[in-house]
């Protein structure tokens, strides 16, 4: 009796797992294997197919430009996305103290996120445009620079206007992370704290930030995959340019596919896939899910 | 409940599905086109015209501006084999790709007859050298583009110049005085914009730099572009923004086809290298260049010597289409005289037929149009190899690199050249 009541939840649990396994089949593991053979062949709009094993991975070792836009996405990794969690951060906390204009203020930081990527790309365009952005008018208010700076037309400027492109946008979505960690926390381990007579800072490193760590991983790891998979602000803002010094691996992937070759972009593409997936067993393995708290 | 919500999934499913891949009803032909919103309202009219005469519906499919993105909708469709679009516009940068994939269903049986043109209707250089791919016409020109040389008719004879200059040197010595008394009044002047940003348009402008004896391309197996000539012309666009400062420091990063033609109708500029589209728009009402602006073939190292790169968009029909004759008589109903020459007359497109460059009423309304037929007659084509692209992509990174002093022109060409090689040993 109790046993057949268990296989008719144990079926019952599969078949409202079902669609949603048919979906991740359908459209994940399809797309990569499917990506992943492509790879494997010579497969170009204007040749016939053929397998040729590793030939598009050589080909992409002996790339110069490959190995530019890995280092490229690379970089733009290791800056963004710190920069993003530590600014999220100080959101989070800031909003997470009770003030009366705590709903109009949340409301503020969050805009960004809201705003696409290529919008906020064309707007980061604008704030570094030679002829009238104003990130020329206030440099130049300020006493930092004599005359128009070109921000965009050196690989430097052009790869922190992106940076500063992503963590506008970012940034309030890893606070919005945050703040919900911060209002699991139960406020009694606080007053212990103050009872204790431990100040802000100890609060912060005993208290807020061991109780957050599950969140900063899942922050981390969001960010870490969305920044190695950045396309859009790149597309928008600087095409890759100046001299193709900020081609994210995206960008590359994509020219290969725009030429007609299929096989190529898609070995680029196995490249990211595999560069994400090697970060986030890291992050996950780091973060110790499913041991539970303390 | 739970029926209803599967209901509608289906129905997005099969809404997203049969758009994807509309349908065309029998007696009616798909044909994609993308461009400004003034140029849909003109297919619009076309289409409803077309249907007048012949009784075939032609079913626009809206493609956006950006001519990579067209490229990349159309060879989606195409990859799969779908019978939708039956007929596109293309890019004469891509006709290669398009030819030697086959896409394109060779047009020579409809050529000639039941009142289409035939082949010696179009500019020799169009019909035969890129829109024949393997013997067989794949495409028909709809419009040409070449480079242009726009000038300030008022500048020049404020500053006592005696009219467009004929070689770069004319330029550069022209620019200098022009700009030196400009400035006073303007200080955000600059004598001459072109498109430096990184992007299709730089290899355009950078050949016509290079000029008539601009060397790009594949020769037996070998690439060419790490050239004197070549290497002189980097040398010369580099300078114009950094030694001379007659051209905006920005050139490299923002300027394309629209911000170069802004820059000039906003006053600011003397001298600008773009396509025939402009004209209009500098003539058009409450424009502050409105008749101020001249247009000349682009100067050369030598006088008469330039070139400019040929662009256009030309129209063919897909191998796998399932209405091949009707789509052919469209064809055929835009390379036709009136057609042409009333695209000409509403949107200001160079026609692509010879004959039209004579037509009285057009003559009177565009006076520099003998002008342009001269630069069109000579304009040169961008390699047309299959893998086009690819090497185009590497090009202007390179050229890019050295206009913004990441890399000296000597450095960015046998960079070119090297990495141009192996993507050509890898497709041939």
């Amino acid at each position: 009796m109790g046993g057949d009541r268990t296989i008719r939840e144990t079926l019952r649990g599969w078949a409202f797992l079902a669609p949603l396994a048919v979906f991740i089949l359908g459209f994940v593991f399809v797309p990569v294997a499917g990506t992943f053979i492509d790879s494997l062949h010579r497969e170009v709009t204007f040749l016939p197919r053929a397998f040729i094993g590793l030939g598009n991975y050589r080909s992409l070792s002996s790339d110069p430009w490959f190995w530019q836009s890995l280092r490229f996405t690379v970089l733009f990794v290791l800056v963004s996305v710190p920069l993003e969690l530590v600014l999220g951060m100080a959101f989070a906390l800031l909003l997470h103290r009770p003030s009366r204009a705590r709903g109009a203020l949340r409301a503020c930081v969050l805009l960004p996120w809201a705003v696409p990527a290529a919008v906020s790309g064309r707007v980061f365009e604008l704030v570094c445009n030679f002829q009238y952005g104003p990130a020329n008018y206030i440099a130049e208010r300020l006493g930092l620079t004599v005359g128009p700076v070109n921000w965009l037309g050196s690989a430097w400027g052009a790869f922190f206007a992106l940076v500063a492109g992503d963590t506008w946008k970012t940034a309030p979505f890893v606070a919005v992370l945050f703040l919900a960690g911060l209002s699991a926390i139960p406020g009694d381990l606080y007053r212990q704290a103050a009872v204790d007579r431990a100040g802000p800072l100890q609060r912060f490193t005993r208290i807020t930030l061991p109780l957050l760590r599950p969140v900063v991983v899942v922050a981390l790891l969001f960010r870490t995959i969305d920044a190695l998979r950045v396309f859009d602000l790149v597309f928008v803002l600087t095409r890759g340019g100046p001299g193709g010094s900020t081609t994210s691996l995206s960008l590359y992937g994509y020219d290969a596919f725009a030429g007609g070759d299929v096989g190529y972009g898609s070995a680029v593409s196995v490249v990211l896939f595999l560069v994400a997936f090697a970060l986030s067993a890291a992050y996950v393995r780091i973060g110790r899910f499913g041991r539970g708290l303390s | 409940m739970r029926m209803r919500a599967i209901f509608r999934v289906l129905c997005a499913v099969s809404a997203f599905l049969a758009a994807a891949a509309p349908p065309s009803p029998a007696g009616a032909i798909t044909f994609a086109v993308g461009g400004a919103p003034s140029e849909f309202d003109q297919w619009e009219r076309l289409a409803r015209e077309f249907e007048g005469k012949t009784g075939i519906r032609v079913e626009l499919l809206r493609q956006p501006t950006d001519t990579g993105l067209r490229r990349q909708g159309l060879s989606v469709s195409l990859q799969a084999r779908g019978s939708s679009p039956d007929a596109f516009l293309m890019d004469v940068a891509w006709l290669a790709q398009f030819a030697a994939s086959g896409w394109l269903e060779p047009l020579d049986p409809f050529l000639g007859k039941e009142g289409c043109a035939g082949r010696e209707a179009f500019f020799p250089r169009m019909i035969d050298a890129v829109d024949t791919y393997d013997g067989r016409v794949a495409a028909l020109p709809v419009y040409v583009d070449g480079g242009l040389l726009y000038y300030r008719k008022d500048l020049l004879e404020k500053y006592g110049l005696p009219g467009p200059p004929r070689t770069w040197d004319e330029l550069l010595r022209y620019s200098e005085v022009v700009q030196r008394g400009e400035r006073r009044s303007r200080p955000g002047f600059y004598a001459f914009v072109w498109q430096g940003a990184q992007y299709e348009g730089l290899v355009c402008d950078f050949l016509e730099f290079a000029g008539a004896s601009g060397e790009f391309g594949v020769e037996n197996g070998a690439v060419v572009i790490d050239t004197p000539r070549n290497r002189e012309a980097l040398r010369f666009m580099r300078d114009l923004i950094g030694k001379y400062g007659i051209s905006p420091p920005n050139t490299y990063t923002d300027m394309r086809e629209e911000e170069v033609r802004t820059f000039f109708q906003e006053g600011n500029a003397l001298f600008e290298r773009n396509w025939p589209y402009a004209f209009a728009l500098h003539e058009s009402r409450g424009s502050p260049v409105r008749g101020k602006t001249g247009v000349a073939p682009l100067p050369g190292w030598s006088p008469g010597g330039g070139a400019a790169s040929l662009g256009g968009w030309h129209a063919g029909i897909s191998r796998f289409s399932e209405s091949k004759p009707e789509s052919a008589k469209f064809l055929c109903y835009l390379a036709s005289y009136d057609t042409q020459k009333d695209l000409a007359r509403r949107l200001g497109w160079n026609p692509a037929r010879r004959d039209v460059y004579a037509d009285p009423e057009l003559l009177a309304k565009n006076p520099h149009f003998p002008e342009l037929r001269a630069v069109f007659e000579n304009a040169r084509p961008r390699p047309l190899l299959p893998y086009y692209s690819r090497l185009s992509a590497i090009l202007q990174r390179h050229v890019n690199a050295a206009l913004s002093g990441m890399s000296t022109p000597e450095e960015a060409l046998s960079a070119a050249r090297r990495e141009m090689q192996a993507i050509v040993s890898r497709y041939r």
